[in-house]
């Protein structure tokens, strides 16, 4: 194979910008499986009851006030879990709704 | 026959070795980590060893794993992101090589450990919370303060306290548990072939059921690898995002 030419490889560097460009304007990263979007969501909740829980049962345990803590974190917590279920579901609604639109654009 | 599916995640020591009365021994679980970390390198190294302008195929799979990474960060993180990018690079290929060589027969999954990933999600939200300090110094509290009138706080810092603290918890399960639960899965339907194929007659032929499953579960598992690893590392990215520019949330 001969040496490419300077020109060729700098065509060759537009043309390679051009579909990059192209690509990074597409909704960024895999679109979300079932499974997946099932699987956020739980652990999303399940992390937030834990953490509540586990912060009013160590107040609890160091000030030994049972259960008076470990109810209001557990609450908190349970709190916390919709607020991140809500925005996970937020997060993937955006993907969906930027994976609908280039679906749209690209159609004759 | 007896059914083990849990067995292969089992921690043995290889090296028995005690230290002032604590257990360091040199275990499977080491000897897999150095063996993902030495993949890793060896791929990196002999990728760009000839640095041709031209790529041959090897050299263009580390150049897109490299462009991956530096798009993601720059997509999730901006610009200014990018001075992490050596960690965020490291961290996808370490998971990535985890996942993905554990799913070789015989194989040790290291990410299958909750005290592997876990590790690495302390340390990525300690580093987010030092990061969030040095930028915007006692600032970065504001964070945690939605938008809302001042009664409303005493009930939502705490929440978004807690929504903050679960970050690590999230982050490590998900990528654990989808490795316990893909590997588990897969030794289940294995058993099964086994089981039907000694029990004799009709049954034999069942066999070929499971194994066909398991070839469809083996294809879902190496995408599920490569999707743990890319989602680990773009979450990483959007919480140093948050770090970085202090996003409301809305």
């Amino acid at each position: 194979m001969s040496a490419p030419k300077p020109e060729d490889l700098r065509s060759l560097g537009d043309r390679l910008d051009a579909i990059r460009r192209k690509r990074q304007a597409r909704g960024k990263g895999p679109p979300p499986t079932a499974f997946g979007i099932a699987f956020r969501f739980s652990t999303e909740m399940v992390a937030g009851l834990l953490v509540g829980g586990g912060i009013g049962y160590g107040i609890d345990w160091l000030a030994g006030t049972r259960p008076i803590f470990l109810i209001v974190f557990f609450i908190l917590g349970a709190a916390a879990g919709i607020l991140n279920v809500v925005r996970a579901a937020r997060e993937i609604n955006a993907q969906i709704a930027a994976d609908a639109d280039d679906a749209g654009d690209e159609a004759p | 026959m007896k059914m083990t599916p849990m067995e292969q995640f089992a921690v043995k020591p290889l090296v028995p070795l005690h230290i002032g009365g604590y257990d360091v021994s040199f275990t499977n679980q080491a000897l897999w980590m150095w063996i993902v970390v030495g993949a890793v390198s060896l791929f990196m190294t002999l990728a760009v060893r000839r640095r041709s302008l031209v790529p041959t195929r090897l050299q263009s799979m580390a150049e897109i794993s490299y462009e991956f990474v530096a798009d993601m960060i720059g997509s999730a993180a901006g610009e200014d992101g990018l001075k992490f990018f050596s960690f965020i690079f490291t961290l996808f290929m370490f998971i990535l090589f985890s996942n993905v060589l554990g799913l070789l027969p015989g194989s040790f999954t290291v990410t299958s450990q909750i005290c592997v990933t876990f590790g690495l999600a302390a340390f990525i939200i300690v580093m987010v919370i030092v990061t969030g300090f040095i930028h915007h110094g006692i600032g970065f509290l504001k964070l945690f303060v939605p938008k809302a009138p001042a009664l409303l706080l005493i009930l939502l810092v705490p929440i978004e306290l807690i929504s903050f603290m679960t970050r690590p918890i999230s982050l490590s399960v998900r990528l654990f548990a989808n490795m316990l639960a893909g590997h588990t899965m897969l030794k289940v339907f294995a058993s099964f072939v086994i089981a039907l194929g000694g029990a004799g007659g009709l049954l034999s032929a069942l066999a070929a059921a499971p194994m066909f499953l398991i070839v469809a579960i083996t294809a879902l598992e190496i995408l599920v690898a490569v999707l743990q690893a890319y989602v680990f590392a773009i979450l990483t990215c959007i919480y140093l995002n948050e770090a970085l520019h202090l996003h409301e949330h809305h």
